[in-house]
């Protein structure tokens, strides 16, 4: 490092009580100099917090200075991280990486992951195929949801308990990011069997140890072809698929003999890469970066 | 290139200490990132959310760091963080509320050093009497010299409080060793009377042991003062003291000051915060570990 380059910084804004632990480590690897969380960060704030990070640095100065996002809801990151863009005064402008609960980088490691066995083992794409998140309510199933409808699959997201929460997720990420979700439930195995006969990709981004699909769901599935799962807590979410499993063929689906699995180590291995390169990218472009679900999709891809 | 060392440093309060931060930097980790108002429930999902991003590599140079102003709150974190690691996933953990675990083992180190160049003698049988005892200096000081073989009584302005306290030390941080006394401050004349050691751990500015009862004090030994703003905790005891005599002691009793027992302290916590950078496998340091250290960097006074 020349002496006379300025210090890397990242302010890392977080609505949530703490920044988490997990992204300080990763900014820290990515090469940042200087870590400064903010917790408790409303998103009024957001567009303070900006001026006054870029306006202390000079032009060359705001080129090693970055703004990450985190928190644990997607919606409310996505709007921080348009409040950080708006913000901006050219020449005074740093980019922006949003990825609450690591849920941007998670989906897209998973849709990556899933398309590239797609397309390997079944010569298919992701364009209009059939496919169910399970756990689709939460920040990576709703990200997972979302990124795999823009890519062209039709996509149901599955809540646990609860419709309204589906019906309302699907409309309420419908209507910000253009995707064109359906919400459904599914509580008992009938629901799930039910999903998954029709589904020819399963997508399981439910709480971690908790078993979402058995053998006797799976065995349903007709036309199922590629099944990815990001729970790396026993027990998994897809019986038969093994954390490291990265297109093997699923045992269980005795009906969808040529159906393969991903396990939650394999999408974790792409997830770091990502998140890494995506924090990296913050330093080294030259143009401004504001980096969400759709960045990290098109960076997975290249990584898989 | 070498991860850099990452320590992150929880507390309950609404700041960290600025000293720990200065002490964790100038011990060598990279980045110091405060986490602040920490709850014990939430110990869990942070050393979980630490430990999974980085490498084993990584993981051996990440740290956390426990403050607070309370030694029990402390404890528990460090309890609760050992048993949230996921080996190999494993981080060191080192609690030092207000920097009370390694100023109390420095304390208790000078004076036992004091006790065995001067009188050779050790902590066993020793009476102990901890004035102003009732804070985690106090609390901490009076379970290691308790631990040691001391009988110590902690010594607070009101009894129900002293006697509170006294039994915290025993069930919390004694392992069921220690049988520490709760008594008051206006029995101090009496209590003197067979007291061989003193520890003055009240608030800055507030004497604890007058010149008067220091001059009544037949078998006081040594007696040590983390109170380095004056006026002094005991009479006639300078913050520079480190061996010397206390004036008006009819007994030839010794002072260890503030200033004695802070250098020992310094050591100590830098000593412990690059144990943690440096150990092959994962350490958990709390004050039993801070008085191991202590004694080391006293025996070379």
């Amino acid at each position: 490092m020349e002496k006379s380059e300025k210090r890397s910084v990242l302010h890392m804004l977080d609505p949530m009580p703490h920044v988490s632990p997990f992204d300080i480590n990763m900014a820290v690897d990515a090469g940042f100099d200087l870590i400064f969380p903010y917790d408790n960060v409303q998103p009024e704030q957001v567009n303070g917090l900006v001026q006054d990070a870029i306006f202390s640095r000079g032009p060359a100065g705001v080129k090693r200075t970055g703004i990450f996002i985190g928190g644990r809801d997607i919606g409310i990151a996505l709007n921080m991280l348009e409040t950080a863009k708006n913000a901006m005064v050219p020449p005074f402008v740093i980019s922006v990486l949003a990825d609450p609960s690591g849920a941007f980088t998670t989906a897209a490691a998973l849709v990556a992951c899933v398309e590239k066995q797609l397309k390997v083992r079944h010569g298919d794409e992701l364009k209009g195929a059939q496919a169910v998140v399970f756990g689709g309510t939460g920040p990576v199933g709703i990200a997972t949801g979302v990124i795999a409808s823009l890519a062209g699959a039709n996509v149901t997201i599955v809540d646990p308990f609860n419709i309204d929460v589906a019906l309302d997720k699907a409309r309420e990420y419908n209507s910000r990011c253009g995707s064109k979700l359906v919400g459904t439930y599914a509580s008992s195995d009938a629901d799930k069997a039910r999903l998954v006969a029709q589904a020819d990709i399963v997508f399981c981004t439910a709480k971690a140890g908790v078993q979402v699909l058995n053998a006797s769901v799976l065995s349903d599935a007709v036309q199922l072809k590629v099944a990815g799962d990001v729970n790396a807590v026993p027990p998994l979410g897809i019986e038969g698929i093994k954390r490291m499993h990265n297109g093997e063929p699923m045992i269980h689906t005795v009906n969808s003999t040529s159906a393969v699995g991903i396990g939650a180590l394999a999408v974790g291995d792409i997830k770091y890469k990502l998140q890494n390169a995506l924090l990296a990218s913050l330093l080294t472009t030259e143009t401004p970066l504001y980096l969400d679900f759709r960045a990290a999709f098109d960076q997975a891809r290249n990584l898989v | 290139m070498e991860k850099p060392y990452i320590l992150h440093m929880f507390t309950p309060e609404k700041n960290l200490s600025p000293f720990d931060v200065n002490m964790a930097l100038d011990a060598g980790w990279t980045s110091a990132v405060p986490y602040l108002h920490v709850e014990p429930g939430e110990v869990q999902g942070l050393v979980q959310d630490a430990i999974f991003s980085r490498s084993p590599a990584g993981v051996k140079r990440t740290g956390i760091f426990i403050g607070g102003r309370d030694a029990r709150m402390a404890v528990d974190m460090v309890r609760g963080a050992r048993k949230s690691m996921v080996p190999p996933f494993e981080v060191s953990v080192f609690a030092d509320p207000s920097g009370a675990f390694t100023t109390a083992a420095a304390m208790v180190a000078v004076v036992e050093r004091e006790l065995e160049t001067r009188f050779h003698m050790d902590l066993t049988g020793k009476k102990v009497l901890c004035l102003g005892g009732t804070g985690p200096v106090g609390q901490i000081a009076a379970t290691l010299a308790a631990k040691a073989g001391a009988m110590v009584k902690i010594i607070g302005r009101q009894l129900e409080k002293a006697q509170a306290i006294s039994t915290l030390c025993d069930t919390e941080f004694g392992d069921g060793t220690t049988q520490i006394e709760g008594d008051a401050d206006a029995n101090k004349s009496t209590l003197i009377l067979d007291t061989d050691i003193v520890f003055a751990t009240a608030a800055a500015g507030i004497q604890v042991l007058s010149a008067e009862l220091v001059a009544a004090a037949p078998q006081l030994k040594v007696a040590a003062d983390v109170n380095a703003v004056p006026p002094s905790g005991i009479a006639g005891l300078d913050a520079h003291h480190r061996g010397h005599p206390i004036e008006g002691s009819q007994s030839g009793a010794v002072g260890v000051g503030a200033l004695a027992i802070g250098n020992i302290k310094y050591k100590t916590q830098s000593a412990l915060l690059k144990r943690m950078r440096e150990s092959d496998s994962p350490v958990y340091l709390s004050f039993d570990d801070a008085f191991e250290m202590a004694r080391e960097f006293a025996s070379k006074l």
